[in-house]
């Protein structure tokens, strides 16, 4: 490592002890202030989106707080602390995914959440940021390159709990933590050879895939292509979510004024396509300048990562990155219509505690990582 | 050297991860780009096409409700009915300026400023502008007139034909079948199998209340195409809804009409029941309200009757606690029967006192002079305070509320109305608590007169007294006969088993002759009565008398000044004997003479009851 001083701090001592002290406590202000302008935006839209009722917002505003606050506390941590304790979080949620399918939630349609009286929570959605940091930090816990050994232990973690998430049967969550496994080990240097004959492999086995996917999933998957085609069954969730988009026009309907959204058109309209709120009441404008504040966040994030002093911290950190912004891709495509519907949230938008607490906590590290880069 | 080469592996593992995360961007922005072009395709492009979309997507799921259940009486008559009424809606969202609009209103459709206040308060607390809500109810016709001209102005508004609940006997049967009103966000919340809409009329208390669910009926869905301004274009389906069942009331419209012109507007409560069933045949607690005014189907001012000092809403027969004075008296006077520390022989001497140690205090009874040698029979008959209260003192209150329990004392009788209350049944656990003192001998002879710390209410003397007729049976109260047409069946809640039969009738003699022994409370009767009946009279100080130095007689003469102070009058009675058919519970607050005033109103219903069952037998 070299003795001089990162870039960053040589600017920040120019510009007097006022945002000395402020990147000091926030660590990177520019990353922090869009993370919260994010926020509460996000908490306008679901007002919005839940007929008006203060008592969700208010339950989410709570959620943010929290996570904001462990979002601190993490960022304060130095890395030693927790990167050999990072890659154990895995083992508790591969313990929580067993425990749904032993011991399914009542009043749940579906098996999916763990209910520990308190709170209630689906442990797919723990194991979508989990699994892709404990990978990272299992590939690089030493200074040597990650053996064969490491990476078909890493690959069958990978593996075993998407096969786990897809016995609930949540096929769309299980391709998810399948794909966010892959990022760190891809980022990681993964042999190229080895994914080409994976992904062939994939192709030669997908008819005998689909035959084993039940008729739900398939369902889902033929509506992508055609949803117009089922108009008031499968389709329906899709073509709502593009009428309520394009009928935003360029400038949207005004807050609190869609049509779409207010008189119940679009389901889920407050978690999976809140963004369909958001382009029927913002426009084409009001996408693009949330699009535009995501943008500032992953650039920080991705300097952050590229700027980053160990292994650890820069695979972490792209990963990340790269996490937050697939699920902004994916949740997008599928409101839109380029991707099926495979419920994700919007991050830091979409109402749900558990999205909320883990998109900031991941965060957290992501400052916790740069803190140690100023000094 | 090895420093050097880990350098080195490090700066090649972060020259390969950056070249793989611009890699990973790249295929990402595939993806990215495809779903970008869709957005601008979507909002710019292709926007016209789904504004249409939109304007028509208007295929939507209204709910039906059904209409509210009847009340009506056995006889088929109806008693409430659902009546059409006109009310103004609005749907916010769809009105520019509320406030504008609402003066508006008030000039062209001469609705009252009060209305329109309270409206205004009721949209604050709204979740949904796009909902309807309900401005004024009952337009007249002059008013509707009116609106059809001018409605233009408002496009949000318009009016909404509501089914509202009229209550055709108006004060008659106020609290047993109570009234209807909107919901309140707590009942919704609380309703777990039927999702009722802000407007919505609940029954709030009686019968309304206690038969919501069958008298609502279940919800149906109909599926409308509307146009832009959400007017119903066509109908595509429809799930019909179930109608409510109606509710056929046991009780007897002229008994309740009966009882409730000899209360002649005195605060009080009259209970008649069928002794055999349980099933009410009037419950009446005087002053009452008229529940349409309540409905909204009559004009009037709600807040006056809730603001009433009289309290009419309150229903003094399942709601009020009266200390149920010498009505007491037979129960306590089974119970020494039954624990052998009397027989019908045992004889006292009632000086007018009675003193539980040579010096100690004197108990004093209502006749200065006492009622000389009395047996239990006796003592019922002229009512002497002074046997009960030696016969109390030997019982022990244990003994008592264990037995007075059995009775119904203490516990709610389970009819099918609201608020009912369990009234005071003491022990000396129930005084630790409730008073922080321990229990005293004087506390136990209070409850062998019926004063003191005990307290029932109208219905549960009625219960009690019941089961003397039945000799130990004890059947569970009942307002509502049939629901639907399914009849509801008697219920034997307890049955009293540990006294004999002789006591029984010996019992049921003795208050037969309080009416027609010439020394008897209520003797006054025999001149009206025409059929035979049992009863007990009983007089409920408000005021306990303490003064020695005075008569009962000339304390009372200046407590009396005051006529809240005055005592209550009891009448518990059933008949005819030998064959009971009716149960007659009377109290009159500061009606105080339980003979004079309470005890006729209990013979001229069991008698008026009796007479229409003969002629209509006939």
């Amino acid at each position: 490592m070299s003795g001089k001083a990162p870039l960053d701090y040589q600017l920040n001592t120019s510009f007097g002890s006022k945002r000395d002290t402020l990147s000091k406590v926030l660590i990177d202000p520019i990353l922090v202030f869009s993370l919260l302008s994010v926020l509460v935006f996000g908490l306008f839209v679901l007002f919005s989106a839940n007929g008006q009722l203060t008592s969700m917002v208010f339950r989410q505003s709570i959620y943010i707080v929290i996570g904001l606050l462990l979002m601190f506390f993490i960022s304060r941590l130095d890395q030693s602390v927790y990167k050999s304790f990072l890659m154990h979080l895995f083992w508790i949620g591969l313990i929580l995914l067993i425990w749904v399918l032993l011991f399914p939630a009542e009043g749940y349609k579906t098996d999916r959440w763990v209910d520990l009286g308190f709170i209630s929570f689906q442990p797919s959605e723990v194991l979508r940021l989990l699994l892709p940091l404990a990978a990272a930090s299992y590939l690089t816990r030493s200074q040597r390159r990650p053996s064969v050994k490491d990476w078909c232990i890493v690959l069958s973690a990978i593996l075993v709990s998407s096969f786990l998430i897809y016995l609930q049967p949540d096929l769309g969550t299980s391709l998810i933590v399948l794909a966010s496994g892959c990022i760190p080990v891809f980022l990681a240097g993964f042999s190229l050879l080895a994914i080409f004959i994976l992904i062939a492999l994939i192709l030669i086995s997908s008819p005998f895939l689909w035959a084993n996917l039940t008729p739900y999933m398939q369902q889902r998957v033929i509506t992508l292509f055609n949803p117009e085609s089922d108009l008031l069954g499968a389709g329906w969730n899709i073509s709502q979510s593009k009428t309520a988009i394009g009928s935003g026009g360029f400038m949207g309907k005004g807050y609190l004024s869609g049509t779409q959204s207010q008189l119940d058109f679009i389901p889920e309209s407050h978690s999976d396509f809140i963004f369909s709120v958001i382009g029927e009441e913002f426009g084409f404008l009001g996408i693009i300048l949330l699009f535009l504040v995501y943008g500032i966040i992953l650039y920080r994030v991705f300097k952050i990562a590229f700027n980053s002093s160990t292994e650890f911290s820069r695979l972490t950190v792209s990963t990340i990155g790269f996490i937050f912004l697939i699920y902004i891709l994916i949740n997008v495509s599928m409101t839109v219509g380029t991707l099926p519907v495979v419920g994700l949230p919007l991050p830091l938008i979409s109402q749900g505690g558990t999205s909320i607490l883990i998109h900031l906590v991941a965060f957290g590290f992501v400052l916790s990582m740069k803190k140690r880069e100023t000094w | 050297m090895s420093k050097f080469l880990n350098l080195d592996r490090e700066s090649k593992a972060q020259r390969q991860l950056q070249k793989r995360s611009v890699f990973l961007f790249l295929l990402v922005s595939l993806l990215g780009i495809v779903t970008l072009f869709q957005i601008v395709k979507l909002t710019i492009l292709d926007s016209i096409l789904y504004t249409t979309l939109s304007d028509e997507n208007r295929i939507i799921s209204v709910p039906i409700y059904p209409s509210r259940g009847l009340i009506k009486l056995s006889n088929d008559e109806i008693v409430v009915e659902n009546i059409v009424s006109q009310a103004l809606t609005m749907v916010p969202a769809k009105t520019l300026d509320i406030e504008k609009t609402l003066r508006e209103l008030r000039v062209d459709l001469v609705i009252d400023e009060e209305q329109l206040l309270a409206f205004e308060e009721r949209i604050i607390n709204k979740p949904s502008r796009y909902e309807r809500v309900v401005i004024v109810e009952n337009l007249s016709p002059e008013q509707i007139a009116r609106f059809s001209v001018e409605k233009d102005k408002w496009p949000g508004l318009s009016i909404e034909a509501r089914l509202m609940r009229f209550n055709l006997l108006g004060h008659l049967f106020s609290h047993v079948l109570g009234y209807v009103g909107q919901i309140n966000p707590e009942e919704i919340e609380d309703s777990e199998d039927f999702s009722y809409p802000l407007s919505f009329l609940i029954g709030k208390t009686g019968v309304e209340k206690t038969y919501e669910e069958d008298m609502r009926g279940g919800v149906g869905y109909k599926t409308i195409e509307v146009d832009v301004n959400g007017k119903e274009i066509r109908e595509l389906d429809r799930v019909v809804p179930n109608k409510g069942s109606d509710v056929y009331l046991s009780l007897d419209k002229e008994l309740q009409k009966l009882a409730r012109k000899e209360l002649a507007g005195r605060k009080g409560a009259v209970v008649a029941l069928n002794p055999n069933t349980g099933f009410i045949k009037a419950l009446v607690s005087s002053p009452d309200f008229n529940p349409n005014i309540l409905n909204k189907t009559e004009s009037g001012d709600i807040e006056t009757i809730f603001n009433d000092l009289d309290s009419p809403l309150f229903n003094r027969a399942i709601s009020g606690n009266y200390p149920p004075a010498s009505t007491i008296k037979p129960f306590i006077g089974l119970l020494g029967l039954k624990e052998g520390e009397i027989d019908w022989n045992t004889t006292i001497e009632d000086e007018g006192f009675f003193q539980l140690n040579e010096d100690g205090r004197k108990y004093r009874g209502w006749k200065e002079d006492g009622h000389g040698k009395v047996n239990l029979s006796k003592s019922i008959i002229v009512s002497s305070d002074v046997f009960f209260y030696q016969l109390a003192a030997q019982l022990t209150v244990d003994r008592i509320a264990a037995f007075l329990k059995q009775f119904g004392f203490g516990l709610k009788t389970g009819v099918d109305l609201y608020a009912e209350v369990e009234g005071i049944l003491p022990d000396r656990k129930w005084k630790l608590g409730a008073i922080g003192e321990s229990w005293f001998v004087g506390d136990t002879l209070n409850i062998g007169i019926g004063q003191g710390y005990i307290s029932c209410t109208p219905l549960q003397l009625a219960v009690a007294i019941s089961s003397i007729a039945t000799r130990g049976k004890i059947y569970k109260p009942k307002v509502v006969a049939k629901i639907g047409e399914e009849h509801i069946e008697k219920e034997l809640i307890f049955e009293i088993s540990s006294i004999n039969q002789t006591d029984w009738s010996k019992l049921e003699n003795s208050m037969v002759s309080v009416i027609s022994d010439w020394r008897g409370t209520a003797y006054n009767l025999a001149e009206i009565a025409e059929n035979k009946i049992a009863g007990k009279t009983g007089t409920a100080q408000i005021k306990s008398l303490t003064d020695e130095e005075l008569t009962v007689r000339e304390e009372y003469e200046d407590v009396r000044q005051e006529e809240s102070n005055r005592d209550h009058a009891l009448f518990v009675g059933y008949g005819p004997i030998p064959e009971p058919e009716l149960t007659v519970v009377v109290i009159v607050e500061n009606g105080e003479s339980g003979s004079a005033v309470a005890a006729p109103i209990a013979q001229k219903l069991i008698d008026n009851y009796l007479r229409r069952k003969k002629l209509n037998v006939r």
